[in-house]
C-alpha cells in the first residue's frame, strides 16, 4: 500500500477515536463545567468512585469531563493544564501524588478556580475541601473488626499494599495503632502484594509455608485478601480470619459467602457524589466544609 | 573465541568420556543462569528452613508459571531480534475475553477459551503487520499494543473483574490432589517452545533472522511471514498464560499483569538470550523464570521489608546477566 | 606537534627500529593462532605482511593495536618491552591501526569523527572551530578533497580511508597498521593511496602494510614478512618474484593462478540453453536498458568501476530490490520482481557483495548457515530434518574442503575464504543452476581463490551457469567466457574471452554514456510540478 494512504486512514481512525472519547467522557450540557482528573480508572475504586461523580453531576445538570492520568502524575498535571484552558468552573482533583500536584493546584488558584482533592489530599496549595474516606480510621477500625473475630488473641499476617503509597502507609498505620490495644495478637510477618490479587495469593502462600499456624490476616485492600484467600483454600473464614479494606463487589462478595471475615468498605461511589456536589457548590460561588469525611463501615458476614 | 555453549551442544567436546561429576560440573560452567539458580536455591535453603519442601518448591513452580509462559512467548521475539512489551497486556485481555464471552454472553467454555486464544493470536499478528509491513520498529508496535490490549480489557470488562467458568477455575488446581495444573501447562509450553525453535522451519528462521536479517531475507526466507507468525506465537503465549493467570485467581481483572512484561524479559536475558537476536534457548528462559520466582519466594520466607525487596531483585537481575557475560568472555 | 620533529629528513641511519615482536604466541580455545612469530618494523619503512587468510595476520595486528594480549613472547617499543592492554595503551605508544571494517560513526562530521572522543574543549564545550580547523591540516596533509564539516555517511569507502589515515595522523602515530585498506578501491584510489603512504614513509613513520595484491608488494614496500600457519616463516625483500611469493605463503607452488576450464560450447550452438535472460531491465537513478543472457557451461563476468551498478543490477535479477521495468526469464519463464523466493525456486543463487553483512549469520554454526536456503525444501508438515540438514552440510562442507573444528563453529570465527566456502556451499546444496558471484574473492587469499575459481570450473562442466562480478580485472579476464562491461548504469560492451583484455575493458569502463544520470535530473526536475 502507498504510505501517505496509510498516514491518511491512521489520522482518520486516530481523530475519530478521539472524538468518540471525548464525547463519552463529558455528560450533560449547561454552563457549569468542573473538571475530574482521576488517577487511574485501571482499578475498580475509581471506576466507582467516577459513576458516583457522573451520576451526581447527571443529577445536578452539570457538564463534568472526566480524565484518566493512568497513575502518571506529569499527565495529571497536562489535564489540569488542560481543564484550565477550558475553563472549568472547579476541578476535582483525585492525585496520583499529593506532592506531585501541588503546583497544577497552585496554578488553579492563580485563576482562581477553585479545587476539591478527592480520596487523597495535596500537599502545598489552596484546597478548598478534601473529600476522602479515613484511611486512618479505617485501618483502626480493621484491627478491631479482625481482633474480635479471633477473640482478641492469635498470630496474624499483614498484606502490604504498594510500598511508598499513601493509601498502605496510612492504612498500615492506622491498623498498628488500632493492634495496640490486642496485646495477645502477633503480627508474624508483614510482606508488600502491591494491592494486586495475584501477588496476594503467592504473597500468601509463601507466608503459609513459614507460618503456617496463623489465625488472621490483614490486607490493606479486598484483591489482596481475594488472593489471600485463594491461598487458604478451606482454612479461609474457618480456622484463618481475613479482613480486607475497600468494600469491592468481589469482596464484598466473598463477605456474603463466608470467606472473607469482614472489609472495611469504602463508599466510592459517595465518594464520587459528594466530591461533585462541593466541586458544585463551589462553582456557583457558595463556601462549604474543608474537610468533607466519607464514612468507612465495616462489613461483616454477621 | 568466546564459545557460544548454549547453541553447540555437542561441539568439539573434549574426546575423553567425563564422568558424572565432570558432566554436572560442565553443565555448570557452560550455563550461567543454571549455576545462578543452583546458588539461589542453595543459599535460600541454608538462610530458610522452609524453604527446601517439596510443597514449597511446587508453590515455587506455580508461582513461576505465568511468567514462564509469557517469557517463552517472548523467547521467540527475542531470538529473532525483536522485543514485545504487550505480552502482559494481552494476557489480560485474553483472560478478559473469555471470562466475558463464558459468563457474561453464556458462550459455551470450550468456544470461550479458543475465543481467547484467538484474541491473543490477532494482537500478535496485528503487532506483527505493523512491524512487517508498517515498519514500526517492534518497541513501538508493541508498547502501542501494550496500551490497546490494557484499554480493551477495561473496555470490555468496564473496570471490574468479571469471574471466570467453574470448569476454567479448576486449570488451577491440583492433579490428583497434589500436581498443580499450572506447573503442568508450563513444563508442556516449554516443551512446545523447546521444539518450535529446535525443530521447525519458523524456529530456525527466527535464528537466522535474529542473526543476520539481510542474510535471512536474500537465502529465501520470508521474513515479512515469519515475523507475523513470530508476534502470533508471542500473542498466543501471552493468551495462554492470562488464562492460567485467571484460573489460579478465578476471576478475570483487566488490571491484572500489569508490569509482567518485563519480568518476561527479564527472564528471557537471564536465561541466556541476547536482545541483539540469533540466541536463546527454552531451558533458558523456563530457568531465567525460577530464578525470579525462587527470589521472590525466599525473600517471603525471610520477611525482607518492602523496600529492600525491589533492591534486591534489581541486584540478582543484574548479577545473573553478568556472571553470564563474564562467562562467555572468559 | 610531535610530528614536527618526525619530518626531519632522515639520515641514513634510518634503520633504526621502531618496534619489535619476539617469538609471540596466542592460542585460542582448540587454535594455536600465533606460535612463536617474529617481526620487527623500522623508522620510515613499508613492511608488509604476508599470508594466507587464517595464516594469523589479523592476530598479530590486533596485538600491536591491544585488542588481544600475547599469551607468550614479547613486544618491544624502542627498545624497552611494553604491555598492550588496550586501544589506549596503542594510542600512548603511537600506534595507530586502520582496520578492513571502518571504526568511524556515520553521522557525526568528519573532524568529530577524527577528533572522536578527544574533541578540543573550550569551557567544557566543544570548540568547532579550532577542531574544524585542526581537522582541515590533517586532510590536506593526507592530500583529500574533503570538508571537516562533512558528514561521514555521505562519503565513499576511498574517503572513509582516506578520514581514518587523518584519524590516524591526529594520534601522532608513529607506527600505522593498514590491514588490506587497497581491497575495496579502485586503481585510480590505489595510486592516490600509495601516494600518500609514501609521503607518510618519508616522515618517518613505520608501515605494516597488509594485502592480498601481490603487485602492490614490489610497488610500494621495502620488506615483507611471510607467516604461514601462525608462524613468520621467513622475511624477504619486497622485490621478491611473485610466484616465489606465493610458494612462501601457501608453502606449495600455484601452478595457474586462473585455471579457467572452458567448458561453454561456443555462442550461437543449439546446446548453448540460456538459463538466464534479462531484457531491457531499468530501475531510474541506478541502471538502465540492460539485457544480456547467461547460458549452461558458461561464466559471465561483469566489470566496470565501483559505482557503474553492478550489484544494484544482480540484486534486481534475484529479485532482492525492485526494478521499473524489463524482464528478467529463467529457462524462458519470467519471474516477478522483487521476490526472492520466486527467483531462487527457479534456481538463481546469490552470493553477495558483503559477505559478513547478507551472506551469512555470523554467530550461527557452519551447518547452520549452509542450510539456510535449503531450510523450507527440509521441512515437512513444519517440522525440519535437523539430521538430513546436518548430514548435507556435512557432505558439501567436505566437498569445498572447508577448514573447521566442526560444524558446530562459529562462522564468524571463520577465516575469510572459508566464510566464503559456506556461503557458496548453501546455494550448492539447493542445487542452484545460476550462481550469481558478486566479488567472490575480494579478501580471500590465493589458495582459498584457486579452490573457488576449481569450484566454477566443476560448476560449468555440469551444465551451471555463473555470472560473476569482480572488480580484480586478471580474475575477470582470467575466469570469463565472456565479458560485459558496465558503465554509470548501463551496458557499455560486450566481449568475448580472446578480445577482452585488461585495455580493452578498461575503455569500455571509463565511456562516457549520457543516460541514466539524465534522466534522474529529469525526473527530480519533473517532481516540482
Amino acid at each position: 500500500m502507498n504510505p501517505k494512504k496509510i498516514v491518511a486512514a491512521a489520522a482518520v481512525v486516530a481523530s475519530l477515536a478521539l472524538t468518540t472519547t471525548a464525547c463519552n467522557s463529558s455528560s450533560g450540557s449547561s454552563d457549569i463545567k468542573v473538571g475530574l482528573s482521576v488517577s487511574t480508572l485501571n482499578n475498580p475504586f475509581f471506576v466507582q468512585m467516577k459513576e458516583g461523580a457522573q451520576a451526581e453531576a447527571k443529577a445536578a445538570g452539570v457538564d463534568l469531563t472526566v480524565t484518566d492520568a493512568q497513575n502518571d502524575a506529569s499527565q495529571q498535571a497536562n489535564q489540569m493544564q488542560n481543564f484550565l484552558s477550558q475553563n472549568v468552573k472547579s476541578i476535582i482533583i483525585n492525585p496520583v501524588d499529593s506532592d506531585a500536584a501541588s503546583p497544577s493546584v497552585k496554578s488553579a488558584n492563580k485563576a482562581d478556580v477553585p479545587v476539591v482533592a478527592a480520596d487523597r489530599g495535596v500537599t502545598r496549595g489552596d484546597i478548598a475541601t478534601t473529600v476522602a474516606s479515613d484511611n486512618v480510621a479505617g485501618g483502626k477500625l480493621a484491627a478491631k473488626t479482625l481482633a474480635q473475630q479471633l477473640g482478641g488473641k492469635g498470630t496474624i499476617l499483614v498484606l502490604q499494599g504498594t510500598a511508598g503509597t499513601s493509601a498502605s502507609r496510612e492504612r498500615g498505620q492506622g491498623f498498628a495503632e488500632g493492634l495496640k490495644a490486642y496485646p495477645d495478637i502477633k503480627v508474624v510477618a508483614k510482606q508488600p502484594a502491591d494491592f494486586d490479587r495475584a501477588k496476594g495469593l503467592d504473597v500468601t502462600t509463601n507466608l503459609l509455608q513459614a507460618h503456617s499456624k496463623i489465625t488472621g490476616i490483614f490486607a490493606e485492600n479486598d484483591e489482596m485478601a481475594l488472593g489471600a484467600i485463594k491461598a487458604l483454600g478451606s482454612k479461609a473464614g474457618k480456622s484463618v480470619k481475613v479482613v480486607g479494606f475497600d468494600g469491592t463487589p468481589d469482596g464484598l462478595k466473598a463477605v456474603e459467602a463466608g470467606t472473607l471475615a469482614a472489609t472495611v468498605a469504602q463508599q466510592p461511589k459517595e465518594l464520587g457524589k459528594l466530591a461533585v456536589k462541593n466541586a458544585v457548590a463551589l462553582a456557583k460561588g457558595k463556601k462549604v466544609d474543608p474537610m468533607v469525611k466519607v464514612p468507612v463501615k465495616v462489613v461483616t458476614g454477621k | 573465541m568466546a564459545t557460544d555453549t548454549l547453541k553447540t551442544s555437542n561441539a568439539h567436546q573434549s574426546p575423553k568420556a567425563p564422568g558424572g561429576s565432570a558432566v554436572l560440573r560442565r553443565v555448570l560452567l557452560d550455563n550461567g543462569a543454571l549455576s545462578a539458580l543452583v546458588v539461589l536455591v542453595g543459599v535460600m535453603s541454608l538462610m530458610s528452613g522452609d524453604f527446601l519442601t517439596t510443597q514449597n518448591l511446587l508453590n515455587v513452580g506455580v508461582q513461576a508459571a505465568v511468567t514462564a509462559i509469557l517469557a517463552f512467548g517472548v523467547t521467540f521475539v527475542i531470538v529473532s531480534a525483536g522485543i514485545d512489551l504487550s505480552v502482559g497486556s494481552v494476557a489480560a485481555l485474553s483472560a478478559t475475553v473469555l471470562a466475558w464471552s463464558a459468563t457474561s454472553q453464556g458462550l459455551p467454555v470450550w468456544l470461550a477459551v479458543i475465543l481467547a486464544v484467538g484474541t491473543g493470536i490477532l494482537c500478535g499478528l496485528v503487532s506483527g503487520a505493523l512491524i512487517s509491513f508498517g515498519k514500526l520498529p517492534p518497541f513501538i508496535a508493541t508498547l502501542a499494543m501494550l496500551s490497546i490490549g490494557r484499554g480493551l480489557a477495561l473496555v470490555i470488562s468496564q473496570g471490574s473483574p468479571i469471574e471466570i467458568p467453574e470448569s476454567v477455575a479448576r486449570l488451577g488446581d491440583t492433579l490428583g490432589g497434589w500436581l498443580p495444573v499450572p506447573v503442568i501447562v508450563m513444563i508442556a509450553m516449554g516443551l512446545i517452545t523447546g521444539a518450535v525453535l529446535a525443530r521447525t522451519y519458523s524456529g530456525r528462521a527466527m535464528y537466522a533472522i535474529g542473526g543476520n536479517e539481510e542474510a535471512a531475507r536474500l537465502s529465501g526466507i520470508r521474513v515479512k511471514r515469519q515475523k507475523l507468525v513470530i508476534y502470533a506465537l508471542s500473542g498466543g503465549f501471552a493468551a495462554i498464560a492470562g488464562i492460567v493467570l485467571a484460573s489460579r485467581l478465578a476471576s478475570a481483572q483487566p488490571q491484572a499483569a500489569v508490569g509482567y512484561e518485563l519480568d518476561a524479559i527479564a527472564a528471557v536475558v537471564i536465561g541466556g538470550a541476547s536482545l541483539s537476536g540469533g540466541v536463546g534457548k527454552a531451558s533458558g528462559t523456563l530457568i531465567g523464570a525460577l530464578i525470579l520466582a525462587v527470589l521472590r519466594n525466599g525473600l517471603n520466607l525471610l520477611s525482607v521489608s518492602a523496600f529492600w525487596q525491589q533492591v534486591v531483585i534489581g541486584v540478582v537481575i543484574a548479577l545473573a546477566v553478568l556472571v553470564d557475560s563474564l562467562r562467555r568472555r572468559a | 606537534m610531535s610530528t614536527q620533529s618526525a619530518t626531519k629528513p632522515l639520515s641514513v641511519k634510518s634503520a633504526s627500529e621502531l618496534l619489535r615482536m619476539e617469538g609471540v604466541r596466542k592460542t585460542f580455545p582448540g587454535v594455536v593462532a600465533l606460535d612463536g612469530v617474529d617481526f620487527d618494523l623500522r623508522r620510515g619503512e613499508v613492511h608488509v605482511l604476508l599470508g594466507e587468510n587464517g595464516a594469523g595476520k589479523s592476530t598479530l595486528i590486533k596485538m600491536l593495536s591491544g585488542a588481544h594480549r600475547p599469551d607468550g613472547g614479547r613486544i618491544l617499543v624502542d627498545g624497552s618491552p611494553v604491555r598492550i592492554h588496550g586501544a589506549q595503551d596503542a594510542e600512548r605508544l603511537g600506534i595507530a591501526t586502520i582496520y578492513q571494517e571502518f571504526n568511524l560513526v556515520p553521522d557525526l562530521s568528519v573532524a568529530e569523527n577524527i577528533f572522536l572522543g578527544r574533541q578540543p574543549r573550550r569551557l567544557g564545550l566543544i570548540d568547532r572551530k579550532t577542531m574544524n580547523a585542526r581537522a582541515a591540516e590533517l586532510l590536506a596533509r593526507v592530500g583529500v578533497d574533503v570538508s571537516p564539516t562533512d558528514r561521514v555517511r555521505e562519503l565513499g569507502i576511498a574517503r572513509l580511508q582516506m578520514v581514518e589515515i587523518a584519524k590516524a595522523l591526529s594520534l601522532d602515530a608513529r607506527v600505522l597498521i593498514m590491514d588490506e585498506p587497497t581491497a575495496v578501491l579502485t586503481t585510480e584510489e590505489v595510486d592516490k593511496l600509495f601516494r600518500i603512504v609514501r609521503a607518510l614513509r618519508a616522515d618517518g613513520v613505520g608501515i605494516v602494510f597488509i594485502t592480498h595484491h601481490l603487485e602492490e608488494i614490489a610497488a610500494l614496500g621495502d620488506r615483507v614478512t611471510v607467516l604461514r600457519d601462525g608462524r613468520s616463516v621467513t622475511q624477504v625483500p619486497a622485490a621478491t618474484e611473485q610466484d616465489e611469493l606465493v610458494r612462501l605463503m601457501v608453502g606449495r607452488s600455484i601452478e595457474q593462478q586462473y585455471p579457467r576450464e572452458r567448458t561453454a560450447p561456443a555462442a550461437g550452438t543449439a546446446a548453448a540453453v540460456p538459463l538466464l535472460k534479462v531484457e531491457g531491465l531499468t530501475r531510474r537513478g541506478s541502471f538502465q536498458d540492460i539485457s544480456f543472457e547467461v547460458r549452461a557451461g558458461e561464466v559471465v563476468g561483469l566489470a566496470g568501476l565501483v559505482g557503474a551498478g553492478r550489484t544494484e543490477v544482480v540484486r534486481a535479477v534475484f529479485g532482492a530490490d525492485p526494478y521499473d521495468s524489463g524482464t528478467v526469464r529463467v529457462l524462458g519463464k519470467r519471474l516477478p520482481g522483487r521476490d526472492v523466493n520466486a527467483a531462487m525456486d527457479a534456481g538463481i543463487g546469490l552470493v553477495p557483495e558483503d559477505r559478513k553483512g547478507q551472506g551469512l549469520v555470523l554467530d550461527a554454526s557452519v551447518h547452520e548457515n549452509l542450510g539456510l536456503v535449503t531450510l523450507r525444501r527440509a521441512t515437512r508438515a513444519g517440522l525440519v530434518d535437523r539430521a538430513g540438514q546436518r548430514r548435507a552440510a556435512a557432505r558439501i562442507s567436505e566437498q569445498l574442503a572447508v577448514r573447521m573444528a566442526g560444524l558446530d563453529q562459529r562462522v564468524r570465527t571463520l577465516s575469510g575464504g572459508n566464510q566464503q566456502k559456506v556461503v557458496i556451499g548453501k546455494w550448492l546444496l539447493a542445487d542452484s543452476k545460476v550462481l550469481i558471484l558478486d566479488e567472490p574473492t575480494r579478501g580471500i587469499d590465493v589458495g582459498a581463490k584457486v579452490e573457488i575459481y576449481q569450484l566454477i570450473n566443476e560448476l560449468t562442466a555440469s551444465g551451471h551457469a555463473v555470472l560473476m562480478i569482480s572488480s580484480d580485472l586478471p580474475e575477470v579476464l582470467g575466469m570469463s567466457d565472456r565479458v560485459l562491461v558496465m558503465a554509470q548504469g548501463r551496458i557499455a560492451g560486450e566481449l568475448g574471452a580472446q578480445e577482452a583484455t585488461q585495455d580493452a575493458v578498461m575503455a569500455l569502463a571509463v565511456k562516457d554514456i549520457k543516460g541514466v544520470t539524465e534522466d534522474v535530473k529529469e525526473m527530480e526536475g519533473s517532481r516540482g510540478h
